[in-house]
């Protein structure tokens, strides 16, 4: 082991057991999972994202959502509770993800997790003045508020439907709208289209009489 | 023991300095610019990054600190925060003091490898390539080209300079130990070799998969898992043992016992190194066996870190006594015992049941932050305050400065880590219960992170002392060589 070919050797091939096992096996299994048919729509599952969606995820990456929000409901084997709180009707697997380009699974919870934002808070008004201003509508909430998502224009003819009903301080001055930009609309789209409430072979969705059972 | 103890500045405690027969001067003197390169940058990083951790503590006691400034974002600073300290300052101290390790453990100065002043050149070249690259991906994030990989924010562009510039500084340590002068290899020159190794390829691997050439998001999982453990265990961490493999026992004076242990320590770290970041997983969306791995590697890795207690606490001198050791050993031993800190909390932390409360928690990031700012950086501190007085040709530090960066460190250190984890059992227990609310939890966790707030100044403190004494050390040099115009 003194000689520099010999030690390479030694670290090559101790090095490789675990790059075999949590790289190479992971591309070549993990990596071809494959779609499975939804026999309600007649689409796939997961479902494909629209072109909103697609883009909001790249903002969703640009702000670095990922250093609050995780996005994996846990096995119920080791913890109950991110089913429990509501944050899914069942664990994640790994094929949940295929449709993304980049998987957020995240390491700490700042703020919830987001695996089914989509089915908890399907109203994109909410998210919008969730995005301009998070403790208007989660008091105490440590988010920061997204004012580049939205511009303040004065209002011109009628009111837009787009613009966000704020209350008290937030208003804007009479004669003034605050509308959300396009990455914000994106941003929210891709947030609805975080749902993962379907059923797979590999995890099935247990009904809600036999959860509330128990 | 074949090689030499390094030549001191101060070698009133160096019993064995008369045996030197490889001329350390020549080598000292080779390596000069490009380790002194790596290290000024290094310490930049470290400050800005400083900074940056500072106002991410403030933001989780006021999030509207500095709100309304698209750039300035909590999700934006801290993947920069994080980022800095890993490449901008750990990965290049990491680099500076193995390119030093390496010429003095091999006894070759850089120059007898390829003759000519070419090898300076091109380190420095490659050490300025690595700058520009951290730099360019900071402002990357900032301006919002961030990848949204965990650890691999830098676009791809950013982190292809990363792996050219690693390549060009690391193929001359894996040079100088294939050309060393002195006959047996020692543990030291074996993590060294093994790490910049390793780097190319955890790095490379990882970016090709998840920034580069993305595969399937279903694949990804395991494979950030696999990196956020590797670059920690089987990149920084052999550099820091290196360090302390080979400068304690001269800076004590003493003999490393055991070499056997020695050995076996270093493959079973690298065994389990890759593994160990799969307790980021447990219960998460990949394969059961892939996350058992984990919890297993996880408290297997307790026995490497156990090697190094024995190999270390038993040397015959007992190391008690802290107070009276030099400031490089100070910090070097207290890295071993921060290391200590990083097994025990990993150990404990990838059990399945006390992972499943405090997974996405404090105690995480506390981990992380022993791992980066402790077991790793505490050692790198250590070979810059034995490296640079060498380089320098004379004892260059201010004795204060170095005292108050030592003690604000390890005490800024241990209040950070200690409260996130505290704080993150606190939040771990009350997420586990359904009943309590979100908001709720995030109200308990306040005077947590106002605490953290508190430690977070600490380590401003003594990053900005650092900074102070190597800029009036370098400066002070300057103007020396300035006037007897060399």
């Amino acid at each position: 082991m003194h000689r520099l070919p010999t030690l390479l050797s030694g670290i090559f091939l101790v090095f490789l057991t675990s790059w075999l096992g949590l790289v190479a096996y992971p591309v070549t299994q993990l990596g071809r999972l494959t779609p499975v048919a939804d026999p309600e729509t007649g689409g796939t599952l997961p479902a494909v994202y629209g072109g909103q969606a697609l883009a909001g995820q790249r903002i969703y990456a640009m702000e670095g959502c990922i250093s609050c929000h995780s996005q994996q409901v846990r096995q119920t084997s080791v913890t109950r509770s991110d089913i429990e709180r509501g944050w899914g009707t069942r664990p994640s697997v790994a094929r949940d993800y295929l449709r993304d380009s980049t998987a957020f699974l995240g390491s700490r919870r700042l703020g919830q997790d987001l695996s089914n934002v989509g089915v908890r808070l399907p109203d994109a008004k909410w998210h919008y003045i969730h995005l301009y201003h998070p403790s208007a509508v989660c008091r105490g909430s440590l988010m920061p508020a997204f004012r580049d998502l939205f511009i303040v224009r004065k209002i011109q003819g009628q009111r837009s439907d787009e613009a966000l009903d704020l209350k008290g301080a937030d208003a804007p001055k009479p004669g003034y709208e605050v509308v959300p930009t396009a990455e914000a609309k994106n941003l929210v789209a891709y947030l609805l289209a975080l749902r993962h409430d379907y059923p797979l072979p590999e995890a099935p969705v247990k009904k809600a009489g036999a959860a509330q059972a128990k | 023991m074949s090689e030499n103890t390094f030549p001191h500045h101060d070698s009133s405690h160096d019993s064995t300095s008369n045996r030197v027969a490889i001329d350390s001067r020549a080598i000292d003197a080779s390596v000069r610019l490009p380790v002194l390169v790596l290290f000024g940058n290094a310490i930049h990083w470290l400050i800005v990054a400083t900074v940056i951790s500072f106002i991410l503590s403030i933001k989780l006691i006021a999030p509207g600190f500095l709100g309304g400034i698209s750039f300035l974002t909590y999700g934006r600073l801290a993947p920069m925060a994080r980022d800095l300290l890993i490449y901008g300052w750990a990965s290049q101290a990491a680099l500076a003091g193995g390119i030093w390790l390496m010429a003095h453990l091999c006894g070759r100065p850089l120059g007898t490898i390829m003759g000519g002043v070419l090898h300076s050149t091109l380190l420095v070249c490659a050490a300025v390539l690595w700058n520009v690259a951290v730099l360019l991906g900071t402002l990357a994030i900032f301006a919002g080209y961030s990848t949204g990989v965990e650890w691999l924010e830098y676009p791809n562009w950013a982190s292809a300079m990363l792996f050219l510039s690693f390549l060009l500084i690391g193929i001359w340590a894996v040079l100088l130990f294939d050309r060393r002068a002195t006959g047996r290899a020692e543990v030291s020159q074996w993590y060294l070799v093994a790490a910049f190794c390793w780097f190319p390829w955890v790095y490379g691997t990882a970016n090709l998969l998840l920034t580069w050439k993305p595969v399937q998001a279903s694949a990804q999982g395991p494979i950030q898992s696999w990196y956020c453990g590797s670059i920690l265990a089987l990149w920084l961490l052999p550099v820091a043992l290196a360090a302390i493999y080979s400068l304690l026992p001269r800076l004590l004076g003493c003999h490393l016992n055991r070499r056997n242990l020695a050995t076996l320590g270093f493959w079973m770290l690298l065994l389990l190194g890759g593994w160990n970041g799969m307790d980021r997983l447990i219960g998460g969306p990949v394969p059961a066996w892939m996350t058992s791995a984990g919890v297993v590697a996880g408290v297997l890795f307790m026995i490497p870190v156990a090697i190094v207690m024995i190999n270390i606490f038993g040397m015959g001198r007992n190391p008690g006594n802290l107070a009276t050791q030099s400031i490089p050993a100070k910090f070097l031993f207290m890295g071993v015992y921060s290391l200590l800190g990083v097994g025990i909390l990993g150990a404990l932390s990838s059990l399945p049941d006390i992972s499943a409360s405090v997974r996405f928690t404090g105690v995480t990031e506390g981990k992380t932050q022993l791992w980066i700012m402790g077991a790793i950086s505490l050692p790198l501190f250590g070979v810059m305050y034995e490296a640079v007085p060498q380089l320098l040709g004379r004892d260059c530090w201010n004795a204060t400065l170095s005292a108050r960066h030592y003690i604000l460190t390890i005490v800024g250190l241990w209040m950070l880590v200690g409260i996130m984890v505290l704080g993150g059992l606190f939040t771990g227990l009350a997420l586990s219960d359904p009943t309590v609310s979100f908001l709720n939890i995030t109200s308990y966790s306040y005077p947590f992170h106002l605490m953290e707030c508190a430690a977070q100044l600490v380590l401003l403190a003594a990053t900005v002392i650092l900074g102070a004494n190597i800029t009036r050390a370098l400066a002070a040099d300057y103007l020396l060589n300035k006037k007897t115009g060399n």
